[in-house]
């Protein structure tokens, strides 16, 4: 699929406190503010200080606007079924905020689960990775599934690149339109710390990504 | 820039000299913004002071004292900081904040995103006539707070500045415009009738702020914050704030672009001729907004009293609770269009249905480690998980405490509300009453009720956690920091109080905590036991930090782990303690607990408290360095 410049995107990212949820949508802001886009307003969770609750975040862009001034982006929050985009940095966290997918949507998941106390406590059961793609293919063939915790465990020796890597895997989807690789760069130099790495862990991803999303075509 | 960044920007190129807040969301991060600006420009420390006040009425008095001496303040709260601070700001909004400026910004939550309860505080705008500004974008959160603090001197009027959970955490391109140094140094100049509203000056300040207000509500169509979106249907909406935004789009969505718009960046007061000229031109006039009907009462009024035939609906097919959203505006005004639903939104919502079943739940829990829910498994402990015992519970980091498994917060009022109702309880049950507060919340009004508990003896054992972070809200450095590293002691002031039972225990030395509770709990009248331990993640930050720097020196330091081997599975870790750097695994059919190393903080209490001894202690370089959690 192919976008129009005076197209809203829409993409979730969704992960579990601590994991870089917000670092990564704020990267893809910065890289559209430098790819020329028009009009950007998204919204992110902030507020508990505690590192094990579910975060999500919401990202839209406009590349142009509509002459019309009421077609255009007006509100931070994705309507239901709107998605383009699923980046998520923790299987189940998919379905959590399912409400914004639907037949467009492409998914792009962590495969490395992080079961919450309630599952080690065996009070409640966490689906099986098959079960949720199951279930995200009602939606859309275009689920695919990465284990970007061990990458950056092997390359790093930590698992602070996830959200980097998962930025890699989601970029051959397509579904960020109009933003390139170079913009991304430019962004983590000025702004992330330790930028050598994080390029080395986008490039990481985005290599096995597109093995991934091609091999599944 | 997200809102609050852009709000904080505005500030500066207003000449802000003097903020003051208590901390809670989604307001704290503000602060945090302020604390930046004040590193990164040390040039602006000539002028500008941020205050991390003990409480919210401590902070709006002081806002009002900079304003007074002709400087402008800014005074942040969540929504329900205003609770507190109405008090104090029902005087100074009388009084008005002349010869400076002063604006409130109220941090609302619908939806509680963030909040232990959700209320409607636009009423107090009304109340205490304050003046309301509700941005969208962050663009308007920049430029209106410029324009609040310039009305605000103009017109000697506290203004407020209504944020949202989502306005303010929503984020956008920002115009900029130049800073303005603030000032370093005003004055006070003595004026009793102004500043001292007893009798008669009540009145007379009453009356001049009907005066101020109305000169105000005149200049509203000259400000430029209100703006008609034209269209010619016959029916009319009139929304502000984030609303705005989800109505547009919903608009476009059902193909009703022809609808007129009125959208709002002041709710209150609201210009007559403004609300006229554009609903007597209508047959309907939909009110969008969140929570209770403000805006609503509002204009059907003036339509009343301009004998203005329209029909004015909203709140009977508008939920007037939880957070808007694109979705629901959709559905609402499709409902009032009798539109056929949007396929795409229908189908998404009715899928997400089919499967949410089988979402394993993720509420928010303590950190791994952390020190409060260690306590709350010796208080399970003690009590053979709390029979015949009440936990009158708070709020910070142990609010979450009554999610499952530990469930133990029967209760939550509001800040220093636990003690409080324990105060009363106790006198009226022979159950257990234990009461819980951290020690932010203890400085913020818990002192008073910790008096009054010394002085009726309460039959109550108070728990009092100190962290030394007001840690819920992100760990703003506050106040209560200094006073504990200049060796402020709540100990100190217990005893002071006059309380004659005190302990003063660690929670990462569970066994000593249960017995003392155990204790504490065949005692009768008031008890108090301290709970001394570093937050966990701020006590892990620090403790990576001094091993870093130490490895950067190149010494050696000792490696502390710990993990499971002969796992029982009787869930003790998982189900009573709960730490959530323990996950259960299977190998090869075998079910056991296991570390992750990764999120482990070695705070070592699982290790304590396994009635198996399958949690070992392992130390790599025994006679290297060892690297303790700091003391407080
Ligand atoms: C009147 C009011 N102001 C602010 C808040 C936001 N708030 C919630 S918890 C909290 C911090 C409490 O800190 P503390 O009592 O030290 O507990 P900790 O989080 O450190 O465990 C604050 C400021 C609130 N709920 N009510
Ligand atoms: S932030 Fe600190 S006090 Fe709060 S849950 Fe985490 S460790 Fe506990
Ligand atoms: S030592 Fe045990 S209780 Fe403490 S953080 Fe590690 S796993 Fe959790």
């Amino acid at each position: 699929m192919s976008f129009k410049e005076t197209d809203i995107i829409n993409i979730v990212i969704a992960g579990t406190a601590g994991q870089g949820v917000i670092t990564l949508k704020r990267l893809i802001e910065f890289a559209s503010q430098k790819a020329g886009v028009k009009r950007n307003f998204g919204s992110e969770m902030h507020g508990l200080a505690q590192r094990e609750g579910a975060i999500s975040s919401h990202t839209r862009y406009q590349k142009e606007l509509f002459e019309d001034d009421r077609k255009n982006l007006y509100s931070p929050l994705i309507c239901y079924g709107d998605a383009d985009l699923y980046i998520c940095f923790e299987p189940i966290e998919a379905l959590r905020r399912g409400l914004f997918a639907s037949n467009k949507t492409s998914f792009v998941l962590n495969s490395r689960t992080i079961p919450g106390i309630m599952i080690t406590a065996n009070l409640e059961s966490y689906p099986s990775l098959e079960k949720i793609k199951e279930i995200l293919n009602g939606y859309s063939n275009e689920v695919y599934f990465m284990n970007a915790t061990e990458l950056s465990l092997n390359n790093f020796n930590t698992n602070q690149y996830v959200n980097l890597i998962m930025l890699g895997f989601a970029i051959p989807t397509s579904k960020i339109p109009f933003i390139e690789i170079e913009h991304y760069e430019e962004v983590i130099k000025e702004w992330l710390r330790d930028p050598d790495s994080n390029i080395k862990a986008l490039h990481l991803g985005l290599e096995k990504g597109k093995k991934i999303i091609n091999s599944a075509n | 820039m997200l809102g609050n960044e852009a709000l904080v920007r505005g500030c500066l190129e207003a000449g802000v000299s003097y903020v003051s807040q208590y901390p809670g969301t989604p307001t704290s991060d503000i602060g945090e913004y302020f604390h930046q600006v004040l590193i990164d420009s040390p040039e602006t420390r000539e002028f500008l002071i941020h205050h991390w006040a003990v409480n919210e009425a401590v902070a709006t008095s002081s806002c009002a004292g900079a304003a007074w001496t002709g400087c402008r303040s800014l005074n942040p709260m969540k929504h329900v900081g205003l609770n507190v601070a109405s008090d104090a700001l029902s005087v100074i909004a009388l009084n008005g904040p002349n010869p400076g400026a002063m604006v409130v910004s109220i941090g609302s939550d619908p939806g509680s995103l963030g909040s232990h309860q959700e209320q409607n505080e636009r009423f107090y705008a009304w109340m205490l006539h304050l003046p309301t500004f509700e941005p969208h974008t962050p663009q308007e959160c920049k430029d209106w707070i410029k324009l609040a603090f310039e009305l605000s001197e103009k017109y000697d009027l506290v203004m407020n500045f209504r944020m949202s959970t989502r306005s303010a955490h929503s984020r956008g391109f920002v115009k900029l415009e130049p800073l303005v140094k603030g000032k370093a140094k005003g004055e006070f100049i003595r004026n009793i009738p102004k500043f001292n509203s007893l009798p008669p000056h009540a009145i007379n300040n009453h009356i001049r702020l009907y005066e101020r207000i109305e000169k105000l509500r005149e200049a509203i169509p000259s400000l430029g914050v209100n703006k008609i979106i034209p269209g010619e249907n016959k029916i009319g909406i009139i929304t502000s704030g984030m609303p705005f935004g989800y109505t547009m789009e919903a608009l476009n969505q059902l193909n009703l672009n022809d609808v007129p718009v009125l959208k709002l960046g002041m709710i209150y007061p609201l210009n007559y001729e403004e609300i006229v000229d554009f609903i007597e031109k209508l047959e309907k006039v939909i009110i969008i907004e969140e929570l209770e009907p403000f805006l609503e009462m509002k204009i059907a009024e003036i339509a009343h009293d301009h004998k203005i035939n329209v029909e004015i609906i909203g709140e009977q097919y508008f939920p007037k609770y939880n957070e808007f959203s694109t979705g629901l505006v959709a559905t609402c005004l499709a409902n009032i269009f009798n539109k056929p639903p949007n396929e795409q939104m229908k189908k998404a919502i009715d899928y997400f249905n089919s499967y949410k079943e089988i979402i394993p739940s993720r509420f928010p829990t303590f950190c791994s480690g952390c020190p409060e829910r260690a306590t709350l498994y010796a208080i399970l402990k003690a009590t053979n998980h709390l029979e015949n015992t009440i936990i009158s519970g708070d709020i910070g980091c142990y609010v979450m405490s009554f999610f499952p498994p530990q469930q133990c917060s029967d209760l939550v009022i509001c800040m220093s509300g636990g003690i409080s109702a324990a105060i009363g309880m106790s006198t009226k049950t022979d159950q257990k009453v234990i009461a819980m507060i951290g020690d932010s919340t203890f400085f913020h009004t818990g002192m008073a009720p910790l008096a009054e508990a010394v002085g009726y003896n309460s039959n109550v054992l108070l728990i009092i956690f100190e962290n030394s972070w007001t840690a819920m809200t992100g760990h703003q450095n506050d106040v209560l920091r200094y006073l504990l590293n200049k060796g402020f002691s709540i100990e100190d002031i217990c005893k002071a109080i006059g309380v004659s039972w005190l302990r003063v225990e660690d929670s990462y030395k569970p066994k000593k905590l249960v017995k003392s509770i155990e204790e504490a709990l065949e005692t009768d009248g008031f008890k108090v036991i301290i709970i001394k331990r570093e937050c966990g993640l701020q006590a892990h930050r620090w403790r990576m930090d001094q091993i870093r720097g130490l490895e950067r020196e190149g010494k050696k330091v000792q490696d502390v782990s710990y993990f499971i081997g002969g796992c029982q599975m009787c869930y003790e870790c998982a189900r009573v303690l709960s730490c959530p750097a323990i996950r259960r695994v299977e190998t090869d059919g075998i079910e056991e607990m296991q570390i992750d190393q990764d999120r482990c903080i070695r705070c070592g209490v699982c290790y304590e408290i396994c009635p198996n001894g399958a949690i070992r202690k392992s130390i790599i370089n025994l006679f290297a360095e060892e690297v303790p959690f700091r003391e407080l």
